[in-house]
C-alpha cells in the first residue's frame, strides 16, 4: 500500500513545485520509524476528515495556504527583522476570531506534523525521552494541545493511572484534540491558562509551541513553574526565527530561550536545537533561518536556596 | 545599470544565499534548472535582491516571475521608475 505521505508529496508537487521541492529533501531522511508512526497519524487523521466530509486533499489545501501565509510572513520578517503582530489581540482579530481562516490554519498545521522533518523530529524527541519520567508522572498537563498528537502519545506512553488534563484556549482546537485522542481519561479546560486556578501540582506538564504566541513568555514560564510539583518535569518547545500569522513573541535565538528558562526558575535537563533546514548552524544564522527549540526541564531549586 | 549588469548582480545574489560558487544563471533559468532554488530559498533570493539593488517587489511580481529573466523585467523596471 502507498504510504499517505507520498501521497501527498506528490501532490504538493503538483500543486506547488517549489515548495514540492523543499519538501521532497526530507524523503532521504525518512527511515521506517518515520513511515510507521506516519502512517499511524495520517490514517486516524484521515478518519477524523471523512467523519467531516473531508478529504485529505481538502487538508493540502489548507497546508499550501498556510505556506502562503508563511511566506509572506517571513518576507516581512527578512525585510524588517521583526514578526508583523506583536500583540495577542491583533493576532486574535487576525486569526484566532476567524473560523476561516482557523480552519485552514489547524489543518495546515496538522498536515505539517509529518510534512516538516524539525516537526517530526521534535516528536520523535518526545516519544523517545517520556518513558524515562513514566514512574514519577501520576498527572499530566498539556497547556494548548493543538491537534492533541503529544497528548495522544502522552496517553499511550504514561502510565494507565495517571491523570490527564488539557488547558486551551481555542475552541477548535479541543475539538479537534477530542477527536484524535478519542479517550474519557482526559479532563479538557476551555480556558487561559492565566485564569486557570488548580491546586493540583502536576508532574509532567507540556508546552509544545505555545510561548511564540504569548506576549510575555517569561511570565506564562513563570506560572508554569508554579503549577508543576517540586520534582516535576516541564517538556517545552517553541521556534527561533519563525514567523507566522499568530507568532508575535520573536525568539532570535536559542540562547536567549535558555536564558528565559533559567531566570523562570528552571534547569535544564535534555535539550535540541533543531534547524529547519539543512545548512550549517552558520549560514542558518546568516540567513536568519528557523530553528525548533525543545528542552525537558526542571525546577532549578538551587535557585531559590 | 544594463540588463547584463543586473543579471550578474543576481547571479552573485544567488552565488551568495545558495552557497554555489558554480551557479551561472542566464535569463532562461527557472527553478528547475537549480537544484537548491526551492519555495524558502525563493524568498531568501527575493530579499537578499531587494537588499542588493535597495528596491522593494511587490508580492505579485514575487509570485509571478517564471524564470530569471522575468526577475530581471521586474528589477530593471524598480530601477527606472
Amino acid at each position: 500500500m502507498e504510504h499517505p505521505v507520498n501521497y501527498i508529496y506528490n501532490k504538493i508537487a503538483e500543486l506547488n513545485p517549489m515548495h514540492g521541492k523543499k519538501l521532497k529533501k526530507n524523503i532521504a531522511f525518512f527511515d521506517d520509524r518515520y513511515y510507521k508512526l506516519a502512517d499511524a497519524f495520517f490514517e486516524k487523521y484521515t478518519g477524523i476528515l471523512q467523519a467531516q466530509n473531508k478529504s485529505l486533499d481538502y487538508a493540502i489545501d489548507c497546508y499550501l495556504k498556510m505556506i502562503a501565509d508563511v511566506n509572506a510572513e517571513t518576507i516581512e520578517f527578512l525585510r524588517s527583522g521583526k514578526y508583523s503582530s506583536t500583540t495577542f489581540e491583533e493576532v486574535n482579530q487576525r486569526v484566532y476570531a476567524r473560523p476561516e481562516t482557523m480552519e485552514y490554519y489547524m489543518h495546515g498545521l496538522i498536515m505539517s506534523q509529518f510534512l516538516w522533518k524539525h516537526h517530526y523530529q521534535i516528536v520523535d524527541f518526545f516519544i523517545s525521552n517520556l518513558p524515562a519520567y513514566k514512574a514519577e508522572t501520576k498527572s499530566y498537563l498539556e497547556i494548548g494541545a493543538g491537534h492533541g498528537y503529544y497528548l495522544s502519545k502522552a496517553l499511550e506512553i504514561l502510565n494507565d493511572k495517571a491523570s490527564f488534563t488539557v488547558v486551551d484556549i481555542s475552541e477548535t482546537s479541543i475539538a479537534l484534540a477530542k477527536d484524535f485522542v478519542k479517550n474519557n481519561r482526559v479532563e479538557f479546560n476551555l480556558q487561559n491558562i492565566y485564569d486557570y486556578n488548580s491546586d493540583k501540582k502536576f508532574d509532567f506538564i507540556t508546552l509544545g509551541e505555545v510561548l511564540e504566541h504569548v506576549e510575555n513568555p517569561l511570565q506564562l514560564l513563570v506560572k508554569v513553574n508554579d503549577i508543576l510539583s517540586e520534582d516535576g518535569v516541564l517538556f517545552l518547545t517553541t521556534p527561533t526565527n519563525a514567523p507566522a500569522i499568530d507568532h508575535i513573541y520573536l525568539f532570535e535565538s536559542a540562547d536567549f530561550i535558555r536564558d528565559m528558562i533559567h531566570v523562570a526558575g528552571f534547569k535544564i535537563e535534555k535539550e535540541v536545537d533543531l534547524l529547519t533546514e539543512d545548512v550549517s548552524p552558520e549560514r542558518a544564522a546568516k540567513l536568519k533561518i528557523a530553528t525548533l527549540y525543545g528542552a525537558f526541564v526542571k525546577k532549578d531549586k538551587a535557585a531559590y536556596l | 545599470m544594463d540588463r547584463n549588469e543586473i543579471l550578474n548582480t543576481v547571479n552573485n545574489v544567488f552565488i551568495d544565499v545558495l552557497d554555489d560558487d558554480n551557479l551561472v544563471l542566464t535569463e532562461a533559468t527557472t527553478a528547475n534548472d537549480v537544484e537548491e532554488w526551492d519555495s524558502l530559498n525563493h524568498i531568501q533570493l527575493v530579499v537578499a535582491i531587494e537588499r542588493q539593488f535597495k528596491i522593494r517587489f511587490a508580492s505579485q511580481d514575487i509570485l509571478s516571475w517564471q524564470n530569471v529573466g522575468e526577475m530581471v523585467d521586474s528589477i530593471a523596471a524598480k530601477l527606472n521608475q
